[in-house]
C-alpha cells in the first residue's frame, strides 16, 4: 500500500514537472511615482504556455481534445479554445485617467469601464456572431461582470485601431475533405465596450483564482481588495495572444493610481508597500519564473529609498525576488497630445460632439486614427463636421484660426447606425499640425426610444463608450507612408460621456393607447357617420311633422 | 339650390390684384434668404426624420463618399431626392430658394385647379388663393426649414393640377413620382384618375349618381404602374440595390424613428407594448386603407372634393406629418367656397387650431429645451391638434353633402337618418 502510494507520488512529480517545462510563470509590480504626488503600480502577471496553438476553427465541429495545464488558468483556456479566441483583450476600469498629468499608463487599455474585444478565429461566417456571444457570455460568467449587455448594439469590427497586438496564426489547408471549407477559415475582430460597467471586488476574487499562487504569495498577495479599490484610478486586464515562435501568453495585469498623500494623512509623498496596499509580502511564488519590483526613482529631486536596491537600472530600483532580467522601462515624460472630448448642446434633442486635441511638439505633426462607436441613440451628422485650429499660445492673435477640414480630417470607414440595432462606426485619420488646439465639432441628435428600451434608472442617462485614438507611427515626420496598427502605437482613451435622453412618462402606456386610440375612433366613427346615413329634410311646421320626410342621397 | 358667391365678387379690382401675386412672391424670396430658417431645420414639429433637409444633407454627404446612405438607419428620403440634390441642385447658401420657388409653384398650381373648377380664366379671387397657400403659417413654416413635406405639397398639387386639365400623361408621371417619394399617397390615386376622366367642374350643389367610367380607369391604372416601375427601376440603379425599399417606404411602415412630431403615431408607439407593436402598425396601417373607398363612392360626382377629403385624412393620421401635411388641406378649403355658407363649426375649428397652435411649441420646447415639462403635456397638445385636424375635416364633409339640399330655411331641419 505504502509502495503504491509511493509510486503515485513520484509519477506524479515526474507528470508536473514535465508540464512545467512547457509553461513559465513571471510577476511584475512596477511602481512609478507620479509628479502630482501619486503613485502608480501596475502589476503584471504574465503565463507562457510554450508551442502551443489557438484552436483551428476548422475543428469546432468536432470535440476537443483534453487539456491538461499546471499554470495556466484551465477556466480561462477552455473559453478560449471552446469559441477558437486566437487574441483577446478584457480590461475593466474605474475613473478616467489622466494622460496629462499621469503620462501613457503601463497598459494601454484604460478605457473607463469594461472593454472586451477578440480575434477569432472563424470558418464560417454564419458562426463569427454566435463565438462572440459565447465568448462575452463565458467571460460574464468568470468574471462576474455584466459583459452579456456587450450585445449587438454595441458591438463593431473596427480592424484598423485594433490590430493584434501579436501574431495571428494561419490555419494551413489541409488537402482533405474539409478543403473547401479550410479555404474559408479567417480571423474576425469584435470590439465591445461598456462605460457604465465598475470593477470591484467581485471582479478581483475570479481574477486572483486565475494565479498560480492565488493571492497567498508571490507579488499577488499585495493586492488587497480594500486598498486597490479605494485608490483614485484602478483597472484590472486579462490579455491573452499568440506569439509565433513562443506560443500562448496570458498576461493578468492590475493597474492603480495611489494618493500616498490621502492615505497616510502626511504631507510628505512617501509610501511603502506596507501603507499602498495595507500588507507585505511574506513569502515569494514559488512557481514563477521571475519575480522582481521595479521601482522608478525620481531625477533630481532628493530621495530615500529602503531597502538598498541591489540594482539601478536607467533611473529606476529593480528588486528581485528569484533572479534577475531587466525590462525596458519606459520613462515618464509629458506627452505630446492631450485630448479632451465633450458633449454640447442643452437641448434633449440635439447638440455638439467636440473633440479638442492639442499637439505640443514644437514642429512636427501627429497623424492620429479616431475611433468612434457609438450607440445608435447618437446619431452623428458627418456632414456637419467642423474643424478649427488654433495655436497653443493664446496670446497670439486669433484671427488666423481658420483652416480647411479636408487637410484635417479623412474619412477612413463609416458604418452608419441603425435604430434598435447597430451602433455607428467611425474611422477618421486626422492630421494635427505641431504646437496647435484643434477641435472637431459634429451635430449629433439624439434619439428616442421605445418606453421598454430605457433602462430603469432612466434619468442617470446613458453612458457612451470613449473615443479611442491611436498615435501613428510616423511622429517624426519621415515620410507619408501611414503605417496603420504596428506594436509600437500608443492608444488613448477619451473619457466616457453621459448623454441624457429624453424620456417619455413610463406610467402612461394605458393611458396612451386609450387617449389615441378615443381620438382616432372618434374622428372615424363621425367621418363614418357622415358619409353612411342619409340625409334628411324634416318639416318642423306648425302643421303635421309626420309623413313629409323627403329623401336625398 | 343656389349658389352665390359673395365674398369672390366682393374682392378688390384687378389694379391691386396685378400687383397681389409679385408681393407675395417677393416676401416668401425675401424671407427664403432671411437667416432665420437655419434654427428652423431641426425643429421636429416642421420636419419629420422622413423628410427633414438635415438627414437630406446627411444622406447625400453619404453617397458621395462612396457609402450607401441606406445601409444605416436615419436616411429615409427617396433615391430620387438623393440624386436631383446630389447632381442638380447640390446644397448651397442658396438651396432655401429652392423651396421658395416649389412654394410659389404650388400656389399657381393651386389657382389653376380653381380656374379649371370654375372653369373661368380671369379671377382676382386666384390673390387670395396664393395668400391662403404662401402664407399659410403651417405651410410657410416647413417650407422655410426646408422639409422635403413641402415638396410632396407641391407634388400633389401639381398633379392635382395636371389631373384637372384632363392632361393624362403628366398627371401620372406626377403621381408616380409622388408615390415613390411617399407611399401614404397611394390613397390619392383612385380619385385623381377619376378627376382626369370626369373634370374637375363644382358638382356638390347637384349631385349626381354618375357611373364610373372602369374602363379608362383601368387603362390608367396599368401606365401608372408602368411609370412607377420605370421610377423604381430608376431608383434601384441610383441607390445600386433595393435597401432603399426598406429605408422609405418601410419607415413609413415600421415606424423605427420615434421623434416627436404632430402626427398621433410616435408615443403611441413609443408606449407600446413590444409584443403588441407589429399588430397595431399592421392596425394603423391598414386603417388608412379604410377611408379610400367611403369617401371616394359618396363624391364620385365630384372627384376633386374627395381627393381634398383624403388629403385631410391623411394630414391626420400619416405616418410622418409634419405640420405641412395639415397645412394644405387647410389651404385647399380656399378653393372651395361653395361650403362655407353650410359649415357648422368653423369658430370652434379655428380655435382648436389656434390653441394647438400656441401649446405645441410651448410644450415641445418645455420638453426638450428646458426640460422642465413632460413628454406627456406635449402629447396632450398633439391631441387637440388632431381634434382641429379632425373638426375641421368632418365639417368640411358636412358641408360638402349638406351643399345638396340647399339654403336654410325655418321650415325645416335637416337631420340624418
Amino acid at each position: 500500500m505504502e509502495r503504491r502510494l509511493l509510486l503515485f507520488l513520484s509519477c506524479f512529480c515526474v507528470f508536473t514537472s514535465a508540464s512545467f517545462l512547457n509553461e513559465q510563470f513571471d510577476e511584475k509590480l512596477a511602481i512609478r511615482p507620479l509628479p502630482d504626488g501619486r503613485v502608480a503600480a501596475t502589476f503584471v502577471f504574465t503565463t507562457i504556455l510554450k508551442d502551443v496553438h489557438p484552436r483551428d476553427p476548422r475543428t469546432l465541429q468536432f470535440n476537443d481534445e483534453s487539456q491538461h495545464y499546471t499554470l495556466f488558468p484551465l477556466s480561462l483556456g477552455q473559453i478560449l479554445r471552446e469559441y477558437a479566441v486566437s487574441e483577446m483583450h478584457l480590461t475593466l476600469n474605474a475613473g478616467n485617467w489622466n494622460y496629462d498629468r499621469w503620462g501613457y499608463p503601463d497598459e494601454p487599455g484604460v478605457a473607463n469601464g469594461a472593454e472586451l474585444w477578440a480575434w477569432m478565429g472563424v470558418n464560417q461566417k454564419s458562426m463569427e456572431d454566435e463565438q462572440w456571444r459565447g465568448l462575452r457570455n463565458a467571460l460574464a460568467g468568470l468574471f462576474c461582470a455584466t459583459l452579456g449587455s456587450l450585445d449587438d448594439q454595441r458591438t463593431t469590427s473596427p480592424i484598423l485601431s485594433f490590430q493584434p497586438h501579436d501574431s495571428l496564426p494561419s490555419f494551413p489547408s489541409q488537402n482533405q475533405s474539409t478543403s473547401a471549407s479550410s479555404s474559408s477559415s479567417f480571423h474576425a475582430l469584435r470590439h465591445a465596450s461598456l462605460p457604465s460597467e465598475h470593477v470591484c471586488t467581485e471582479n478581483l476574487t475570479p481574477f486572483l483564482k486565475l494565479l498560480p499562487c492565488k493571492s497567498r504569495s508571490g507579488l499577488a498577495s499585495l493586492l488587497n481588495p480594500h486598498k486597490l479599490f479605494d485608490a483614485d484610478w484602478h483597472g484590472m486586464g486579462v490579455h491573452v495572444s499568440w506569439i509565433s515562435d513562443e506560443g500562448v501568453k496570458l498576461r493578468l495585469t492590475f493597474q492603480t493610481i495611489m494618493d500616498p498623500l490621502r492615505i497616510t494623512q502626511s504631507n510628505k509623498r512617501s509610501w511603502s508597500l506596507e501603507n499602498l496596499f495595507g500588507k507585505g509580502i511574506s513569502q515569494r511564488c514559488p512557481v514563477a519564473h521571475t519575480s522582481q519590483i521595479v521601482v522608478s526613482l525620481p531625477r533630481g529631486d532628493m530621495y530615500a529609498i529602503r531597502p538598498e536596491p541591489p540594482r539601478i537600472h536607467e533611473g529606476a530600483a529593480i528588486y528581485d525576488l528569484n533572479q534577475a532580467s531587466i525590462n525596458n522601462l519606459r520613462q515618464t515624460s509629458p506627452l505630446p497630445l492631450s485630448i479632451d472630448r465633450t458633449l454640447k448642446g442643452t437641448n434633449q434633442a440635439n447638440g455638439y460632439l467636440s473633440l479638442v486635441l492639442t499637439n505640443r511638439l514644437p514642429n512636427d505633426s501627429l497623424k492620429i486614427l479616431y475611433l468612434e462607436a457609438m450607440p445608435w441613440y447618437l446619431q452623428l451628422y458627418l456632414h456637419t463636421l467642423q474643424s478649427e485650429v488654433s495655436p497653443i499660445d493664446t496670446s497670439l492673435s486669433s484671427d488666423t484660426q481658420k483652416e480647411a477640414k479636408n487637410d484635417l480630417f479623412k474619412l477612413i470607414n463609416y458604418i452608419p447606425s441603425i435604430q434598435h440595432s447597430r451602433p455607428t462606426m467611425l474611422q477618421a485619420l486626422l492630421t494635427l499640425p505641431p504646437n496647435c488646439t484643434v477641435t472637431f465639432k459634429m451635430h449629433v441628435v439624439k434619439s428616442f426610444l421605445r418606453y421598454t428600451e430605457y433602462p430603469p434608472d432612466a434619468q442617470r442617462g446613458w453612458d457612451l463608450p470613449p473615443g479611442v485614438l491611436t498615435l501613428l507611427d510616423d511622429v517624426d515626420g519621415k515620410g507619408n507612408k501611414i503605417e496603420i496598427g504596428a506594436k509600437t502605437n500608443r492608444i488613448f482613451y477619451t473619457r466616457p460621456l453621459l448623454v441624457d435622453l429624453a424620456t417619455p412618462d413610463f406610467s402612461m402606456p394605458y393611458n396612451v393607447i386609450i387617449f389615441t386610440c378615443s381620438v382616432i375612433a372618434f374622428l372615424f366613427g363621425s367621418v363614418f357617420n357622415l358619409l353612411t346615413r342619409p340625409f334628411v329634410v324634416v318639416r318642423v311646421g306648425k302643421e303635421k311633422k309626420e309623413g313629409d320626410k323627403e329623401k336625398q342621397e | 339650390m343656389t349658389f352665390s358667391l359673395k365674398t369672390h365678387s366682393s374682392w378688390p379690382q384687378d389694379s391691386v390684384s396685378r400687383l397681389t401675386f409679385p408681393i407675395i412672391a417677393g416676401i416668401r424670396i425675401a424671407l427664403s434668404l432671411a437667416n432665420v430658417t437655419k434654427s428652423l431645420r431641426s425643429n421636429p414639429l416642421l420636419s419629420s426624420p422622413l423628410d427633414s433637409f438635415l438627414n437630406l444633407q446627411e444622406g447625400v454627404y453619404l453617397f458621395k463618399h462612396a457609402e450607401d446612405p441606406y445601409s444605416g438607419g436615419s436616411f429615409h428620403h427617396s433615391p430620387l431626392f438623393l440624386s436631383i440634390f446630389t447632381t442638380l441642385l447640390p446644397s448651397s447658401q442658396y438651396s432655401p430658394l429652392i423651396w421658395a420657388f416649389c412654394d410659389i409653384a404650388g400656389a399657381l398650381a393651386l389657382v389653376s385647379i380653381w380656374r379649371a373648377r370654375q372653369n373661368t380664366s380671369t379671377s382676382s379671387w386666384g390673390d387670395l388663393i396664393t395668400i391662403a397657400y404662401i402664407l399659410n403659417p403651417y405651410v410657410i413654416l416647413p417650407s422655410l426649414a426646408m422639409s422635403t413635406s413641402s415638396l410632396e405639397n407641391m407634388l400633389i398639387l401639381i398633379t392635382l393640377k395636371f389631373a384637372s386639365q384632363g392632361r393624362q400623361p403628366p398627371t401620372l408621371l406626377f403621381l408616380a413620382f409622388l408615390v415613390q417619394v411617399s407611399l401614404s399617397y397611394l390613397l390619392l390615386i383612385l380619385p385623381i384618375f377619376v378627376l382626369v376622366n370626369m373634370g374637375p367642374s363644382s358638382q356638390l350643389a347637384k349631385p349626381h349618381g354618375s357611373t364610373v367610367p372602369i374602363r379608362p380607369i383601368a387603362s390608367m391604372f396599368g401606365k401608372f404602374l408602368v411609370y412607377s416601375l420605370c421610377l423604381t427601376f430608376a431608383s434601384t440603379i441610383i441607390a445600386n440595390g433595393w435597401s432603399w425599399t426598406s429605408q422609405t417606404w418601410g419607415a413609413s411602415l415600421l415606424l423605427p424613428d420615434l421623434t416627436p412630431n404632430p402626427g398621433l403615431w410616435w408615443y403611441f408607439f413609443t408606449e407600446m407594448f413590444d409584443h403588441f407593436r407589429p399588430f397595431f402598425l399592421m392596425v394603423f396601417s391598414v386603417h388608412l386603407l379604410i377611408y379610400v373607398f367611403p369617401v371616394f363612392l359618396k363624391f364620385r360626382y365630384d372627384p376633386l372634393y374627395a381627393s381634398f377629403i383624403l388629403i385631410g385624412i391623411l394630414g391626420i393620421f400619416k405616418p410622418y406629418p409634419t405640420l405641412a401635411s395639415p397645412g394644405l388641406f387647410i389651404s385647399m378649403i380656399v378653393i372651395f367656397p361653395e361650403i362655407y355658407a353650410y359649415l357648422r363649426h368653423p369658430v370652434v375649428t379655428v380655435l382648436l387650431y389656434l390653441h394647438a397652435s400656441l401649446l405645441m411649441p410651448l410644450f415641445h420646447g418645455l420638453w426638450l429645451q428646458q426640460g422642465t415639462g413632460n413628454a406627456n403635456f406635449f402629447y396632450a397638445s398633439t391631441l387637440v391638434f388632431a381634434c382641429a385636424n379632425g373638426a375641421a375635416l368632418i365639417d368640411c364633409i358636412w358641408a360638402g353633402l349638406r351643399l345638396a339640399i340647399g339654403p336654410d330655411s325655418e321650415e325645416y331641419v335637416i337631420i340624418q337618418e
